[in-house]
């Protein structure tokens, strides 16, 4: 709290020229400049100020923070010492009134209306809005960290908020209640008696007043006190985001009132961190425009789409087969019947030739490869190399080992029916170049059909789901019947 | 890369220089196999006939597991070439998802060629060049022959 050793204000310049204040207009200068009569408004009604007779408020001076007289800001919390002229015609029964713990700030919360004669026809009223703030919504603030500081902050802002709209307001806290050595305390000691501070860290109390203004003597009215500075605002919501004021912090109230207090005072930055807000501020601007899952620029938003579909550009082939059916895949020897009508045969992914009697592995499809040609691809796509016919069987694994047996007997019939075809079979290999008429090598032959249709007679027991996409029944049938696809 | 990538993208030059598809010139450098450039002619019965275009050929280093990327270094105005400085195309056995090992860069170089005769106007990279092949064929290939003269003389 602010030093208030002096109970008088001072409002002369250093110099003790006279300063003249206008009644019509409150404009204030000084007389051996303009004289008498009001330089604004050319009224008479104009008086000379001095110690004992100071026409204007008697609150000009804030707390004592400026001593020179220039600070034409009021403080309302500061009530005059003249005691002898309060005049308090409603203090009873409004005291009463905020016994009741009223959140809503009707009229009915602001109470202790102290109306006071502070000049020859000049009062002053000040009121004083009790607010309670549940301790639940507060601790939420203390016990969550800054998580509950969102929580609260709202409340906080709106309080900051609602403390500057009602103008200069302070405020106050009573963590450590009743200062005895404050003059503020002392003159408001009527006041925050009533108004219950305890202790307990749960209560605040906002302090506002309104003054009255001889500007019109026939309709006096309220004159509103100024509305804190944007600035002031601004740093106080920040401050009620980043800790809820009633927070666990003992040191909260103190940043908030002097964020109030004026803007010389850094205390609201002091120690207090970025508050959520501002980091999400700051995120929007300076970041990549992507808070989590949202985004907030065309470029961001362009960035995840590209991200999307890189990904998912192979979503239409089959994922990788497991390590343990690739492993399960029946390795078989080179024949002489595997090789072409040219004696020749290759792998068809490294493109080398194979030699009678090399292991090669076989799919289900029957067409093979070298075992670490196709394992690195079946690694990533569960398909034939050749065909696409997938390699983990759907339905059981039974299944699987029965073709798998059917298949190694089934090879030999394949093999002498392949030598009587005028194609013979080479299940994952290909004519060497120069021998292919034209057109699209690869996609023209496939030599499993007739691998299919042969071993489809040897194996009638074998149930197997006619899927006719990858094979099947369906598929071993149509390519039967209507020679090769692709 | 692989050494088995390695074999076999040097099998496949070597099949491609035994029999090289009429119309087009395979440059290959064995410091890096890994990119291939084509000097392919305009296909006679196409509208690009009389036209020079080079294409690149990258092999990524899975291949044969992964597919070739081809680019059109020469700009060409094709519903299947993008209108851009890539020059890229991306359709059928390029695909990736439609790739797959036993594929031969011989015939994707007769992909190509089949292309320039007969676009693929069904899976364009360019919608709007492919729209006017579709509605206006005669500025298509007034355009096509335009860009020829441009660019692939």
């Amino acid at each position: 709290m602010a030093d208030h050793s002096s109970s008088r204000p001072q409002h002369q310049s250093p110099a003790h020229r006279d300063m003249m204040f206008c009644h019509e207009c409150q404009d204030e200068w000084y007389r051996d400049q303009h004289g008498l009569t009001c330089p604004e408004c050319g009224s008479d009604f104009t008086e000379i100020i001095e110690d004992d007779n100071d026409p204007r408020d008697h609150h000009l001076q804030d707390h004592g923070e400026s001593d020179d007289g220039t600070d034409s800001l009021p403080g309302l919390e500061e009530v005059p010492p003249y005691q002898d002229l309060v005049h308090t015609p409603w203090l009873d029964s409004v005291q009463n009134e905020n016994r009741a713990q009223n959140n809503d700030p009707e009229e009915g919360d602001i109470s202790n209306l102290q109306w006071r004669q502070v000049g020859p026809g000049r009062f002053a009223v000040t009121g004083t809005m009790y607010r309670t703030v549940s301790p639940h919504d507060l601790s939420g603030g203390g016990g969550g960290g800054r998580g509950g500081g969102l929580d609260t902050g709202p409340i906080g802002g709106f309080a900051a908020m609602l403390n500057s709209i009602i103008g200069g307001a302070r405020l106050h806290q009573d963590v450590e209640g009743q200062d005895p050595n404050s003059q503020h305390q002392h003159t408001h000691a009527p006041q925050n008696t009533g108004s219950g501070t305890t202790a307990d860290g749960h209560r605040f109390t906002y302090t506002a007043g309104a003054r009255l203004y001889p500007r019109d003597a026939n309709h006096p009215g309220p004159q509103i006190e100024p509305l804190d500075e944007l600035n002031n605002v601004l740093v106080g919501l920040m401050a009620a985001f980043g800790e809820g004021p009633g927070g666990n912090h003992p040191h909260a109230h103190h940043h908030n009132v002097h964020a109030h207090s004026g803007p010389d005072d850094d205390g609201s930055a002091r120690g207090t961190p970025l508050s959520p807000l501002m980091a999400l501020f700051s995120q929007v601007m300076a970041g990549n425009g992507q808070i989590g899952d949202a985004v907030y620029s065309q470029e961001a938003l362009d960035r995840i789409i590209s991200q999307l579909m890189e990904q998912n550009s192979t979503s239409n082939a089959p994922g990788p087969a497991s390590q343990a059916d690739i492993d399960s895949l029946p390795r078989k020897l080179v024949t002489n019947e595997m090789l072409g009508s040219e004696g020749k045969a290759e792998c068809s992914i490294c493109m080398d030739e194979v030699q009678i009697g090399e292991e090669v592995t076989e799919l289900p499809c029957h067409h093979w490869f070298h075992h670490t040609c196709v394992s690195a691809w079946l690694a990533e796509h569960d398909t034939c190399p050749h065909c696409r016919k997938g390699i983990t069987q759907r339905p059981d694994a039974s299944n699987h080992a029965g073709s798998s047996n059917d298949r190694s007997t089934g090879n030999p019939s394949a093999a002498a029916d392949s030598m009587q075809s005028p194609n013979p079979p080479m299940p994952g290999s290909f004519e060497v170049s120069g021998s292919e008429p034209s057109g699209n090598a690869m996609e023209d032959n496939d030599p499993s059909a007739y691998r299919l249709q042969n071993t489809d007679q040897t194996r009638p027991q074998e149930s197997r789901p006619s899927d006719s996409s990858s094979g099947g029944i369906g598929g071993i049938l149509r390519r039967g019947l209507f020679g090769p696809q692709n | 890369m692989s050494t088995g990538a390695k074999k076999r993208i040097m099998k496949e030059y070597a099949e491609c220089a035994a029999d090289t598809p009429a119309g087009m010139k395979i440059i290959f450098d064995e410091q890096n196999m890994t990119k291939w450039e084509v000097l392919l002619d305009g296909p006679d019965q196409s509208i690009y006939a009389g036209g020079h275009f080079k294409l690149e050929i990258t092999f990524p280093n899975e291949y044969p597991f992964k597919p070739p990327v081809v680019s059109f270094k020469t700009k060409i105005y094709h519903p299947n070439v993008s209108n851009d400085d890539k020059g890229s195309m991306c359709l059928g056995l390029l695909r990736p998802d439609e790739w797959k090992p036993p594929n031969k860069v011989v015939s994707v170089l007769r992909l190509i060629q089949t292309l320039l005769i007969e676009p693929d106007i069904d899976d364009s990279i360019e919608p709007s060049i492919a729209n006017e092949y579709k509605e206006n064929r005669k500025e298509f290939d007034k355009n096509a022959k335009d860009w020829v003269k441009r660019y692939a003389k």
